[in-house]
């Protein structure tokens, strides 16, 4: 009797750990991807490129936004991971990006490379861009 | 400096543009190897900026080893 207790017992511990794993995994893996060299060497690459408002507004609320230089009230938005990019005009979503590399790249290297294509290539970035218009 | 983004992070290719004024020849090496690898990524489709501090970030389609710093983003695709 005090055996199939303990068994049971070491049985729900088991259960337990098996379902909890992949949530601290999710919860944690931004954190151990953090240590790779590539993203810390990509993590300062986009520290030289932005500016104190622009680290604290990637950090604390996990995108970036840049004006568009060639239309004054739009404003892209980046996320800081992986994910669309939102348009955003006169205040309101209109239209959802996706565009990437062609090669994998760290996740900071990635938020660069919007910065750059927006701020310098808008119009080739819009050409290549697939686009979702946001419905109201 | 020439900063071209990988699966590795960036690498980088760093120059004294005053040593290669005064024909430095490890200068005018690191200069030749950025020209090459900036010919190189841009035939694969790479998009170059130059980047410098206070001044807007420019599209460059030629080398120039003048640029205080230079990034190479790969080529994007519609995903």
């Amino acid at each position: 009797m005090f055996i199939t207790q303990q068994v049971l017992t070491t049985l729900g511990w088991v259960v337990l750990a098996l379902a909890i794993s992949p949530m601290l995994w999710l919860l944690f893996q931004p954190y151990f991807r953090g240590l790779s060299p590539a993203e810390r060497r990509a993590s300062s690459l986009l520290r030289d490129m932005l500016t104190a408002e622009q680290c604290h507004q990637l950090i604390w609320r996990g995108y970036l936004e840049i004006p568009s230089p060639s239309t004054s009230q739009r404003v892209y938005r980046v996320p800081r991971t992986k994910g669309y990019v939102l348009v955003i005009e006169h205040g309101q979503a209109v239209m959802r990006l996706c565009i990437q590399p062609v090669e994998c790249l760290p996740d900071a290297d990635v938020v660069v490379l919007h910065k750059l294509m927006i701020e310098a290539n808008e119009e080739y970035y819009l050409q290549n861009a697939n686009k979702y218009l946001c419905a109201e | 400096m020439l900063r071209v983004m990988s699966r590795r992070g960036d690498d980088r290719v760093i120059w004294d543009q005053q040593k290669v004024l005064v024909g430095d020849p490890e200068a005018t090496a690191a200069v030749r190897e950025a020209e090459r690898i900036f010919a190189l990524e841009r035939a694969k489709g790479a998009t170059a900026f130059r980047v410098e501090p206070g001044k807007p970030i420019q599209r460059m389609d030629t080398f120039d080893e003048t640029a205080e710093q230079i990034v190479l983003v790969p080529r994007v695709v519609g995903g």
